[in-house]
Formats: C-alpha cells, structure tokens, sequence
C-alpha cells in the first residue's frame, strides 16, 4: 500500500464506495487475474482477495482517485506475493537477461515481422489468447494493461512499481514477442513468408 | 533509423518507430497523431507496420477480455463485504 495521507469513511460511505467505485470494475479484474494465473479457480480467489483486501484498506482510498488502477495494484502485489510463489510457471525470470537479450541486435533482425494482417484475419480460434498466455508474466501484463484496460504509462508505472521508461520498453518488447508468437502461429496456418 | 523531416518545421522531425509505438500505447498527442497519419500516406513501411499493430491491438481486445466475473463470484464478494458490520 502507498503511504497516503489516510481517510477516514464511515461505514455507510465504505459500502458506498465499495459498490460504486470497486464492484464495476470486476470484469476486468477477474479477466486480469486469469490472465495472470491463468486458472479459473486461481483467478477467482486472487478476484476475492483483492476485493477484501480493497476494503479493509479503503482508507487509503482517494475518492476523486483512479479506482480502476489502484484496485489493479492490489491484485498485481496480491499475485506476486501469494500466487506467484506457488505457480507452477517458472518464477521469476532474471530481468536484466531478459532485458539485454531483448535489447541486442540480434533480435531487432529476428522481428521484421512477415506477418501479414490476412493472418490476423483468419486467426478466428484462441490463438491470440494461447499466444498472449504464453509470453512471460511481467510481458503479459504490459500488454493486458494497455492494450485491454487502456492505462497510460503513469498510471501502468504505478500498478506495476516500475519506472515510466521501464514501462515503455517493456511494452515494446511485449509486442515483439507476441508477433513472433503470432508469426508462428501463421506460419503453421500456411501463410507462407513474402 | 529513418526521420522524417517536416518540410515546414524541422524541429518537428520525428522518429517514426518511436511515433507508432507512442500512437499504439495510446500516448500520441491529436498533432502527433495527425503527423503520422500524413506521413503515412507516403510511407508503405509505416503504414503497413501500422495496420499491422493496429490489427493485432484490436484481436486482442476482441478476442482477450474474457467473458465475465462468474456471477457466483460477485455473489461471494457482496455477501462477505455485507457482513462486515460496524464495530
């Protein structure tokens, strides 16, 4: 939690709050949580936790404040510190390998993507999902964040407790790495290289 | 890395790589926006990098936002909330 200034609601304006501030963005954040445990039952606890969690610290909730992302910023530090530890995804992936990998030539030349959008096109199945499923967590959630939920960078900086530029080349590698899912998944489709 | 220059202003010259990624995050200011999309008319690689980001951008929103909070979910979390009484 941020150490903000803290309020101090009666019960009445805690449900009130909780009703019309928190419970319309459950969609959202139960898509979030799938996508992150990538478990139907994982997702719905985490949704669950996050909630209660959500209420039992609503005084360190500003009205006027964005809900949307501070109810994420629960869910992902909930992720991180009860569900990612006993997923079984590989755990924490060495950053700074990943970030220096993604940063060398080498693969600026792999991603000259010779994916056309005819392929999208005809991607009509769950191979969009399967590819997003399957780019490391810290990839996925940049993505779900900004292309799915529409954050802007500051506020992705703030769920996420990264700086803005982390965010920036996160996401631009995320990308990268999903058109060469979605590459693979064109090729296998027949769609041959021009 | 390729910068186009705009004819009537050079300090406007811009990265068109940088440009798209800042249009696909949604960071793009309405001029930024209306400088690439001229750029674009002139440029294949652009636009077809364009189309290309923007396709898979709305894929994902079509086909990656699942299907809903499952209704005895938010049964749950209404019920638990409700029963926290004042104290």
């Amino acid at each position: 939690m941020e150490e903000l200034m803290n309020q101090h609601y009666s019960e009445t304006e805690k449900h009130r709050i909780f009703h019309t501030e928190f419970m319309p963005h459950i969609n959202s954040m139960h898509n979030f949580a799938y996508r992150l445990t990538l478990d139907a039952d994982d997702a719905s606890d985490l949704v669950q936790d996050t909630y209660l969690k959500a209420y039992r610290f609503i005084d360190s909730f500003q009205q006027g404040t964005n809900a949307k992302a501070w109810l994420f910023r629960i869910l992902k530090n909930s992720f991180i510190n009860d569900y990612r530890k006993k997923s079984k995804e590989p755990s924490m992936v060495d950053y700074q390998d990943v970030e220096t990998y993604y940063n060398s030539d080498e693969v600026n030349r792999q991603i000259t993507p010779d994916l056309r959008v005819e392929a999208l096109q005809d991607m009509i199945g769950d191979e969009i999902s399967n590819a997003l499923n399957s780019l490391d967590v810290d990839f996925r959630t940049v993505i779900i964040l900004c292309d799915l939920e529409g954050f802007k960078y500051d506020e992705m900086a703030k769920i996420l407790d990264i700086p803005i530029g982390t965010v920036r080349s996160r996401l631009h590698r995320a990308r990268n790495l999903l058109k060469e899912k979605l590459t693979d998944y064109a090729r296998k489709m027949g769609y041959k290289n021009t | 890395m390729p910068t186009l220059p705009d004819s009537s202003d050079p300090s406007k010259s811009f990265n068109c790589r940088e440009m798209l990624q800042k249009i696909l995050d949604g960071e793009a200011t309405t001029e930024q926006q209306q400088q690439f999309k001229i750029h674009m008319a002139e440029c294949m690689p652009c636009y077809k990098g364009y189309e290309l980001e923007m396709a898979i951008k709305m894929l994902l929103q079509k086909k990656c936002n699942g299907n809903g909070a499952p209704p005895d979910l938010i049964e749950k979390i209404k019920n638990q909330i409700s029963q926290i009484t004042p104290h």
